[in-house]
């Protein structure tokens, strides 16, 4: 009963092949399509018109601003805000705009906020545009004296610190309330409820701390050291899992005791379950800031910088660090807190003092041939 | 003349589609994998290498993608055929409920039910303590092990394998299993020798469309998941969205492609291409 046509579908098969190869020969010959290398030209900068008007898009992270901001600074300026909340990961954001911005498009979106080390990247790249200065007295004035010339844009030309932060641990004080530090989060004790970020930038170095390394200074051996002490606990099941923001439902649920975490976070889930806490890794902790940039190809980068003069008025910024309890880089608005809510002006989480982050390190730098070594490294144990 | 023309006439928007959706990206696809250099500096060189060390540095997650699908496959077959067996012959009026029933997951996204699952299998949660006490979470915990993604495919795909399964079941003419009753055959030889073989098309059909997007799922490693069970997806896609590596998540697409392809080929040779066409094919 069975009948089969071998000789057919062989056939078929083989012209199917051949008629692919020769597409794929045609698209090789032709070239030239899809994404181009990149130019590294000079930063163009920004073209100002006289008064800004029209609309503006911006892309921020998932509830990094407060409700009554935007629509405050459409009143005050007559401009329209499309706020989108489209940033969920600094590598994911740039390798969903890259094909666009190599063609120098920006999506439509004039402003984008990202990690120091992401927008340097863009930045070497050709993808940003450079402030004029002139229209944003308010940044000039207010921004914080420590993030004023940080190594990446020592004159601050290109970029805007939007918020500050501290990467360090969160634990249940019921649970685990002996980790102080990074090594403690190795303890076999806590085998299976211990959560990692999936941030190389941030997780590495801080276990180079547990290790007595100074991220800064750190050599690509010492980063390759540091992810081989991950990669033991993760094939043993200390680690859990690697987390973005969802570490939040691990440790809401008790699936995890302890975990690597960012202290606005923490600030955020204290208020549902008071056992939570953050807290200064002993080793000390990484400092980091998402900045304001604006892109190539941005439409009405006059009204771009009219935001970000807008969110640099210390009344305006003071609203937004209620909100976020991040670390604010805006002078001035510690005073103003203090006035509403005295409690928020102490907690160090939001307003650290020097002695608080002393042991604290910045973003080290990880660029060219070991940067892509030490992602490829570290992602080779996410994907275990 | 015009009768020759109105079946091109009927394929074309299909044709259209297909070219332009899943052809012309193919060809891009391929040659994005051909790539060589990183962001910035990408350039078009014939670079083979991406798929060797594709291969070389991520068998251990095509393998583990495999056997995850082809676990939840035969897990959903076993779960789906007595189901199916019991909607076309034994509901009477109920018959529409029940298919419904099995449809009305599909009215909540495949994200939500998957996240779902992660709040059910949770440490402190009932099902896990139960599990625990009759010793199935050795390491524990149920949620982040490769019991917990597997169990999570298995429930996500397990209506592919129902329906198929119930159309051939129900295409099943009874008088042919009264003919084997009356010929002295017991329940299981009628079921061995005239049920099963006649709902071979069904059973085909639905492991394939199990199997297949089974393969290539990460949502189900993403959340229930831990570390050391993510699968070829997983890898896709941070090669594309956090390495930037475009042309190595390229070439590892096309050789999951191209791996599902021969499983399902030596599959459907070895099952019989009769059976998913049905009588259509003899």
């Amino acid at each position: 009963m069975r009948i089969r046509k071998p000789g057919r579908t062989a056939g078929t098969v083989v012209t199917a092949v051949l008629v692919l190869a020769s597409a794929l020969g045609l698209i090789a010959c032709g070239g030239g399509s899809g994404i181009e290398g990149g130019s590294s030209t000079e930063a163009e900068e920004v073209k100002l018109e006289n008064e800004p008007t029209g609309s503006l898009t911006i892309s921020n992270w998932p509830l990094y601003i407060d409700k009554g901001t935007v629509p405050a600074f459409e009143k005050a300026s007559g401009i329209s805000v499309k706020y989108i909340e489209d940033i969920n990961s600094n590598e994911e954001f740039f390798s969903k705009m890259q094909p666009l911005l190599q063609e120098g498009e920006s999506g439509g979106r004039s402003i984008f906020v990202l990690a120091d080390y992401e927008v340097t990247k863009m930045h070497n790249l050709g993808y940003l545009q450079e402030f004029d200065k002139s229209a944003l007295p308010e940044f000039e004035k207010n921004l914080t004296a420590s993030l004023k010339s940080p190594p990446f844009d020592p004159n601050r030309d290109w970029t805007a610190p939007w918020q500050s932060g501290m990467t360090g641990i969160i634990v249940n004080k019921e649970l685990a309330p002996e980790v102080r530090s990074i090594c403690d989060l190795f303890d076999p004790k806590y085998k299976g409820k211990v959560d990692f970020l999936n941030e190389v930038r941030e997780t590495v170095p801080l276990v180079m701390k547990c290790e007595g390394v100074d991220p800064s200074k750190a050599t690509e051996a010492d980063w390759m050291k540091a992810i081989e002490k991950i990669k033991g606990a993760a094939e043993s099941g200390q680690i859990r899992r690697f987390t973005g923001n969802d570490y939040a439902r691990d440790l809401t649920s008790g699936d995890a005791v302890a975990v690597i975490g960012w202290s606005g976070d923490a600030v955020q889930l204290q208020a549902d379950n008071p056992d939570l806490e953050w807290r200064m890794p002993t080793e000390g902790c990484m400092l980091w800031s998402e900045d304001m940039v604006i892109p190539v190809g941005a439409p009405n980068p006059t009204a771009a910088e009219a935001w970000i003069n807008y969110v640099y008025e210390p009344e305006v910024q003071a609203n937004i660090a209620e909100y976020v309890n991040y670390v604010t880089p805006v002078e001035g608005v510690k005073p103003i807190l203090a006035k509403r809510d005295p409690e928020l002006a102490e907690n160090q989480l939001i307003f650290p003092s020097a002695s608080f982050t002393k042991n604290c390190s910045p973003t080290p730098p990880l660029e060219g041939e070991e940067e892509l070594k030490v992602i490829k490294a570290f992602d080779a144990v996410l994907n275990g | 003349m015009r009768r020759r023309i109105v079946p091109y006439f009927l394929l074309g928007p299909g044709t259209i589609w297909l070219v332009l959706f899943f052809v012309l990206p193919l060809f891009y696809m391929a040659e994005l994998s051909l790539w060589s250099g990183a962001v910035g500096s990408f350039e078009f060189s014939w670079h083979w290498a991406n798929y060797s060390e594709a291969l070389e540095l991520y068998d251990s997650q095509f393998v583990r993608s495999f056997f995850y699908a082809g676990a939840a496959t035969v897990l959903s077959l076993l779960l789906a055929y007595p189901l199916a067996y019991a909607i076309a012959f034994k509901a009477g009026r109920w018959r529409n409920v029940m298919l419904f029933a099995v449809i009305a997951p599909f009215f909540t996204t495949y994200l939500i039910r998957t996240i779902a699952w992660e709040t059910i299998l949770s440490d402190e949660s009932p099902v896990t303590e139960v599990l625990k006490a009759i010793g199935l979470a050795p390491s524990g915990h149920v949620l982040a092990t490769s019991g917990a993604v597997i169990a999570g495919l298995t429930y996500n795909y397990l209506p592919f394998m129902i329906l198929p399964l119930y159309a051939s079941l129900d295409r099943i003419d009874v008088r042919l299993i009264e003919a084997a009753k009356d010929l002295y055959s017991s329940a299981t030889q009628s079921f061995l020798r005239v049920t099963l073989p006649l709902s071979a098309p069904g059973i085909v059909a639905g492991t394939l469309l199990t199997f297949i997007p089974a393969v290539g799922d990460y949502v189900n490693a993403q959340f229930l998941g831990g570390v050391g069970n993510r699968m070829i997806g997983n890898v896709i896609q941070s090669l594309y969205l956090s390495q930037s590596d475009y042309p190595s998540a390229a070439a590892l697409s096309f050789v999951l492609m191209v791996l599902i392809m021969i499983v399902v080929v030596v599959y459907i040779r070895f099952a019989g291409s009769e059976a998913l066409m049905g009588e259509e094919a003899r």
